[in-house]
């Protein structure tokens, strides 16, 4: 599989603090790569840097098979990034706004109309083309946000949480409108905190954290990482202390927490544990509303890999 | 692509409340205040006509001097009229000064006596204008006979003494009138102290466009807004993009500019005399000094753009303010005591071009003063460019 992007020993450093550290990965041609990881992790300076915003401390970074530099016009004509930010001009309405980051990249005028309607439509704005984006809500924002940024059809787009602080239907279009793209041919480099965007857009992922590469792989090959192979809940429960100890000292059990009566059982590995449990619940007259058992998710995967103790 | 990034930069700047106050309403807004407070002081200023009455006597009638130059005086609809002048009785003069309809009156008995009510300064000046008469009686008349006693002898009879003193006495008014220096304002009413005022507004107007060009280039910087992130990571040079919008923002800056000069003369009917097209002139040079120090301070300082807005505004306000925007003192006290400051500061230019256009017949000054914009501007936007080409981020 050809490669998009490759980025090799990707060092940047601020003063006393690593951003990138030694990062490698590659993203290949057609795929949507997710790039996961905390809050300051590294995620949109890797992005920066790749894009030539960014100088960095050392590595390299090539694009289509060429060197990335500041100056590289060639590359940068089929390149698309939509920012964490919303980046547009307040003064000029939705149509103006896209038409001029259009016309940054495509001069001609006919091509430039065309290349406009169909990222407005892509995005869901054809009623709202003469609006200001102070007159647009949240949501609607996002949808210009992203029209910018990819109205002039480039080949590698990055989108940098480009769903932050918007309502599921605004989602839905958007998550929509990405697919549409990898269906016309578009490499996309996207980075999140929404795990569930990342399990239905993303054909491979890397999670990031303090700068390097924790795992990569799709979401089933990350979820095989994952030291727990069970998680059971169970609602609506009275239970004793005893009881507690009791489950505790089941084979495959990890760890235990009782809470609001509801009681939350991660197994490390083992089959027939939801069994064994209820029938254990049974022999001493446990009553509970529901039981039920859940695979990992790509959340605990994450979660287990990047640490649970809060980030700035 | 420089005219569809022209195009929008030009529109993205007229849309721009906070940059249309500072740049087209301030000034208006700051002119109209000029106009109301300056024309008051001025006006309170105008020299008004004296109400004064002369008690009409024959002693009065016999006085020559006083009665000639009293009719002068008092010739209406005429540019020195300097007294409204009631001929009355004494009795009836009397009267008008109980009323205050007069500040004072003459009375000549055997000796002019002037009478008033008040110690005021019209009568002050009527007082100073009977002595100064009277001064230059005595002079003329002590000057005649000095010369006539030249040519009269002891032979001389009285109907020759009769025409030598007419003669030499024709000769002394005519000398003194030949001597008598005159002040002749070509101008007109060009340099008021309120058109002091209006030259540093135009100069403060030119100056305070930089905050466009500054606006122009934080737009394509990647630091200073998502969107110069957006326009950087774009395939289009950026020295194209900057000169495209730089230029857009020096044509709204001359819109505003002309906005300024249309609503002073035909508003605020501010009369710029007979040199308008110099002062048009040097203002589009000021205007590009500005833009140039907006360019300058956007590409220079690494801080928000709030915070060079700052910067723009306190530097313009401080060199116009030592331009004598505030008080034209000020310009004077710099010019002496340190004169360095005023030759590099671009508003001092502006005006003091102005100024030159009416205290001096020659275009030098002013010509002098239009090369140390350019001069200015052009090492500006060096620094300037410099700086941009050389830039690198480390943080975005």
């Amino acid at each position: 599989m050809k490669n998009c992007i490759e980025v090799k020993n990707l060092v940047k450093e601020y003063k006393n603090v690593r951003a990138v550290d030694d990062l490698t990965f590659e993203v290949h041609e057609g795929e949507i790569l997710g790039l996961l990881g905390p809050n300051g992790s590294g995620k949109t300076t890797t992005i920066n840097c790749i894009l030539s915003l960014l100088k960095f401390s050392k590595g390299k970074i090539k694009i289509f098979g060429k060197n990335m530099e500041p100056n590289a016009y060639d590359i940068k004509k089929d390149i698309g990034v939509v920012f964490q930010e919303v980046a547009v001009f307040e003064e000029l309405n939705v149509y103006d706004n896209i038409d001029y980051f259009c016309g940054l990249y495509i001069k001609d005028k006919t091509k430039r109309k065309v290349y406009i309607k169909e990222a407005i439509n892509l995005v869901g704005l054809e009623n709202y083309q003469k609006f200001l984006p102070k007159q647009l809500s949240g949501g609607l924002l996002r949808r210009l946000n992203i029209a910018c940024g990819i109205a002039h059809k480039p080949k590698l787009i990055f989108l940098d949480e480009p769903t932050v602080a918007v309502d599921p239907q605004s989602r839905n279009n958007i998550l929509d409108g990405i697919k549409k793209l990898k269906e016309d041919g578009a490499t996309i480099v996207y980075t999140t905190h929404y795990m569930e965007e990342v399990e239905i857009l993303c054909d491979r992922i890397i999670i990031l954290d303090k700068g390097r590469v924790l795992a990569s792989g799709t979401t089933d090959e990350l979820k095989k990482l994952a030291n727990i192979e069970e998680k059971v809940t169970i609602e609506g429960v009275e239970i004793s202390s005893t009881i507690l100890e009791e489950i505790k000292q089941f084979k495959n059990v990890d760890e235990i927490l009782y809470k609001d009566n509801i009681l939350f059982i991660t197994y490390k590995k083992g089959k027939n544990n939801l069994s064994e449990l209820m029938d254990f619940l049974k022999t001493k007259k446990v009553v509970y509303n529901k039981i039920f058992s859940e695979r990992p998710t790509l959340n605990d995967v994450f979660l287990e890999l990047t640490g649970k103790e809060l980030r700035d | 692509m420089f005219f569809h990034n022209f195009k929008y930069a030009f529109k993205t700047l007229i849309k721009d409340r906070m940059l249309l106050f500072w740049t087209f309403a301030f000034p208006l807004i700051l002119g109209t205040f000029f106009q109301m407070a300056f024309s008051n002081i001025e006006n309170s200023e105008t020299f008004q006509v004296i109400p004064i009455a002369i008690v009409d006597n024959d002693a009065f009638h016999n006085h020559t001097f006083l009665k000639e130059a009293f009719q002068e005086f008092g010739k209406e609809e005429s540019k020195n009229q300097l007294f409204a002048i009631k001929y009355t009785t004494k009795e009836e003069a009397e009267k008008l000064l109980n009323k205050k309809e007069i500040d004072g009156f003459l009375w000549i008995e055997e000796n002019p006596k002037i009478m008033v009510n008040a110690n005021g300064i019209n009568e002050t000046i009527l007082k100073y204008v009977v002595e100064e008469i009277l001064e230059s009686e005595k002079i003329v008349k002590n000057v005649v006979s000095f010369e006539a006693a030249k040519y009269i002898t002891e032979q001389t009879s009285d109907e020759e003494i009769y025409k030598i003193m007419a003669e030499v006495g024709k000769n002394v008014l005519k000398m003194q009138q030949e001597n008598n220096p005159t002040i002749k304002d070509e101008t007109s009413a060009n340099m008021s102290y309120t058109m002091i005022e209006f030259y540093t507004l135009i100069a403060m107007t030119c100056l305070y466009g930089g905050i466009l060009g500054m606006v122009s280039i934080n737009h394509h910087l990647p630091n200073m807004s998502s969107n110069g992130k957006r326009i950087c990571i774009s395939p289009t040079p950026k020295g194209k993009l900057i000169f495209s919008s730089v230029l857009s923002s020096y044509i709204v800056q001359l819109f505003g500019l002309a906005l300024l000069f249309l609503y002073t003369i035909f508003v605020l009917k501010v009369d710029y005399g007979s040199h308008l097209s110099f002062l048009i002139l040097l203002s589009f040079l000021g205007s590009l000094a500005g833009l140039s120090l907006g360019i300058f301070i956007a590409s220079v300082f690494k801080v928000n753009e709030n915070t060079k807005i700052g910067i723009m505004i306190s530097i313009t306000m401080f060199w116009c303010f030592l331009s004598g925007m505030m008080g034209i003192t000020m310009k004077y006290i710099v010019d002496t005591k340190l004169p360095i400051l005023n030759k590099i500061n671009p508003a001092n230019c502006i005006t003091d071009g102005f100024y030159s256009l009416y205290y001096y017949t020659t275009y030098d000054r002013f010509f002098y003063n239009c090369i140390r914009l350019v001069v200015f501007s052009i090492l500006l936007l060096f620094i300037a460019i410099i700086y941009l080409r050389r830039q690198k981020y480390d943080h975005i």
